[in-house]
């Protein structure tokens, strides 16, 4: 089995209002391999969200592949695309998205609704996934007496449920304040690190979206050519940007020089 | 709010088959009643001073007419002792049991409701009875009540004594060998007996020797009632004809029933009954129509809201794997819960509130019930402990279907709604705020 988790073909969609036509994306070649962290950047407009819901089996493609664990989810039927969803992708939303007449715990156990786990293994995965995001204490909490960021973390947690081949993040941060942000983004680069998880963040920030370890950038719906490496730290490069001092990955601030991380 | 609304649909879809039930054994009860009356016997003529007396007491409909009572001013009128002689004198005549009837100097008020309102009146707390005890009469005709719960019947012979129904023993909390006192004159009470039904006069009826009777109202050689038995049923007709022209020369204001006229009320009793049964099972139809639509409509439109309104959360259940079989099936589930809780609701406020929602749906059920029919006499019941009305309750059978038809209904209701939200577009439901 390659390496790749993630692959586009020439992805192209077109949206059609009335007689006009509006290219969202065209010519989308991506490759994304396991354990990358990636950043898409681009405006408003450029077709970011069209192209995490291509990714994510929510929208289909005017024409070209979106290839996923060896398989073309574009030719997969309506109906098995929710099985795609289910457990090959993690979402993680904007506004966090959580029921909020579910608790933390049960938020995270959603998405196994319906997996082979048995509602012990179910509710021991979600406390793991929890106690990984720092929340292991609010697990009965509901929602809405969480702050954004343990929301978002929530949120997470969530994602990660079924152990998915992809996380795609839209604008994962786009609610927080400034410190929260950092966190979160640290908490994914963090996860990306000891969980291996492979990671798509769109964001329109760019401090964000350089936590990454690759920033890609979107414009008018096509993939630019320049690319920059973000300053994630990956597994055998835990080194501080600042002063080069070795870090673990859990680390919130450079031990010798204090920068955050 | 919604579990309120439909906990009331199914309220009155138990209340209203309850509601007939009851008034179809009221009205059984009041054709077995007025048959057993009826068919007393075809030698029976009955001659009393009072168009209330004699025939049937307590009628459905029919007999109820102009405004409601306030109080008994009725003028006692009575027979003279020498027209009875004058009628032991027709030929055909086997027997007559004389009847001394009378109301209680105490009175009770009491608050009716009717249809147009309510009315405080006042009336008799019981009436006299007093009955000839010539033992061969006693044995030949139904002269004493039959039910004694304790003590024992009136006797040829018995003066000071009464014979008592148990509703007013209770009234009084009087019990068997007490005193009673009764226009001045104590009386010792020697039976307390079961009333035969509930409706009417017969529930609130103190016996006693005809000549105690009419010598504490100070009416000695006074009756108001003869039961005038004939020989055969040929003499029937003859003996009333004869009795009426007495009546008219006379000018006594006699009303004499025979057979055929009790026959003939009877009739018509019937077919009012029957009518008013007829249009109640419409209106009740109809009315269990409107409940089970509004059930439906009410889960129906919920649902459309609910889904509206947790269209985000549709999308994030689907972006997060759920299939178009489990969202159906989420919101169905909900749709059936709201239904459990709101039937569960429902069978509280149906079976407390039965007869209020039954009378409210169905007016006519309080028509077929006797005590609203004619004022006749002194029909009118006597505090709440006597009150006699048509007795809704349902029965386990009507609440656990109007239960399953509600969670039934709830399903339906939600199914076009949980079908929409099975629908929805993942990615336009998550852009929806």
């Amino acid at each position: 089995m390659s390496n790749v988790v993630l692959e586009t073909e020439n992805l192209e969609k077109v949206y059609e209002l009335g007689r006009r036509k509006i290219n969202a994306l065209s010519e989308v070649n991506l490759r994304i391999n396991k354990g990358d962290f990636i950043s898409i950047m681009g405006p408003s407009g450029s077709g970011k969200t069209t192209l995490l819901n291509m990714l994510g089996c929510l929208d289909r493609p005017t024409k070209g592949k979106v290839i996923l664990d060896d398989v073309d989810v574009t030719k997969v039927p309506e109906k098995s695309l929710c099985k795609f969803r289910k457990y090959k992708i993690g979402f993680i939303f904007q506004t966090f998205n959580l029921l909020p007449y579910l608790s933390a715990i049960e938020n995270v156990e959603l998405p196994m609704e319906g997996t082979k786990k048995s509602k012990s293994e179910r509710r021991k995965r979600a406390h793991e996934l929890l106690e990984i995001v720092g929340l292991s204490t609010r697990e009965e909490h509901k929602p809405l007496r969480l702050s954004a960021g343990e929301q978002q973390r929530v949120a997470i947690a969530r994602a990660l449920a079924n152990n998915p081949a992809i996380i795609l993040a839209d604008e994962p941060t786009g609610n927080l304040d400034i410190k929260t942000m950092f966190e979160i983004v640290r908490l994914l680069g963090r996860l990306n690190v000891t969980q291996e998880t492979t990671i798509i963040m769109v964001t329109h920030d760019s401090h964000v979206a350089a936590r990454a370890g690759r920033m890609l950038f979107l414009s008018d719906g096509k993939l630019l050519k320049k690319e920059r490496k973000g300053m994630h730290l990956v597994k055998g490069d835990l080194t501080c940007p600042n002063c080069h001092k070795e870090i673990q990955p859990d680390d919130d601030f450079c031990r010798r020089c204090g920068k955050q991380l | 709010m919604v579990i309120i609304a439909l906990g009331f649909s199914m309220a009155i879809m138990i209340s209203i088959p309850a509601g007939i039930l009851a008034s179809q054994e009221s009205y059984n009860s009041i054709i077995s009643n007025m048959q057993e009356e009826t068919n007393r016997t075809a030698t029976l003529i009955e001659v009393s001073t009072s168009s209330g007396r004699g025939g049937f007491s307590g009628m459905p409909s029919g007999t109820s007419s102009g405004t409601p009572p306030f109080g008994f001013e009725r003028e006692e009128v009575f027979i003279n002792e020498t027209i009875v002689g004058e009628i032991r004198t027709i030929e055909g005549i086997k027997d007559i049991v004389e009847f001394f009837e009378t109301s209680s100097e105490e009175t009770t008020s009491e608050t009716i409701s009717t249809p147009r309102g309510d009315f405080t009146m006042s009336r008799p707390v019981y009436t006299i009875m007093g009955v000839s005890l010539n033992s061969s009469l006693i044995d030949s005709y139904s002269v004493l009540p039959t039910d004694i719960i304790v003590g024992r019947n009136l006797q040829e012979g018995d003066t000071g004594v009464v014979l008592i129904t148990s509703n007013i023993t209770d009234y009084y909390e009087v019990g068997l060998g007490d005193e009673i006192e009764i226009y001045g004159e104590s009386f010792t009470i020697v039976g307390i007996y079961e009333p035969e039904s509930e409706s009417s006069t017969a529930s609130r009826e103190v016996y006693m020797s005809i000549s105690d009777a009419q010598i504490i109202t100070g009416n000695t050689g006074n009756v108001s009632r003869l039961d005038v038995y004939a020989e055969n049923d040929s003499y029937v007709e003859e003996i009333a004809d004869v009795i009426e022209t007495y009546s008219e020369a006379y000018d006594l204001g006699l009303y004499v029933t025979t057979y055929n006229d009790r026959m003939e009320t009877y009739q018509t009793m019937l077919n009012n009954a029957e009518s008013t049964l007829s249009q109640t099972q419409t209106v009740a139809f109809q009315e269990i129509v409107i409940a089970i639509g509004a059930t439906s409509l009410i889960v129906l439109f919920t649902m459309l809201y609910t889904v509206r309104e947790r269209t985000k959360e549709i999308g994030v259940l689907k972006a997060i794997g759920f299939s178009k079989g489990n969202v159906m099936s989420q919101f169905m589930l909900e749709g059936i819960m709201i239904s459990l809780i709101a039937g569960v609701v429902g069978v509280v406020i149906g079976i407390v509130g039965a007869p209020l929602i039954s009378s409210l749906l169905l007016p006519s059920v309080n028509q077929l019930s006797p005590q609203q029919g004619g004022f006749s006499g002194q029909a009118i019941n006597f505090g709440t402990a006597l009150s006699q009305s048509v007795t809704v309750s349902p029965d386990l059978q009507t609440v656990l279907l109007a239960f399953g038809a509600v969670v039934l209904l709830g399903a339906i209701g939600s199914l076009y709604p949980a079908w929409r939200a099975s629908r929805t577009s993942p990615m336009e439901a998550l852009r929806y705020e």
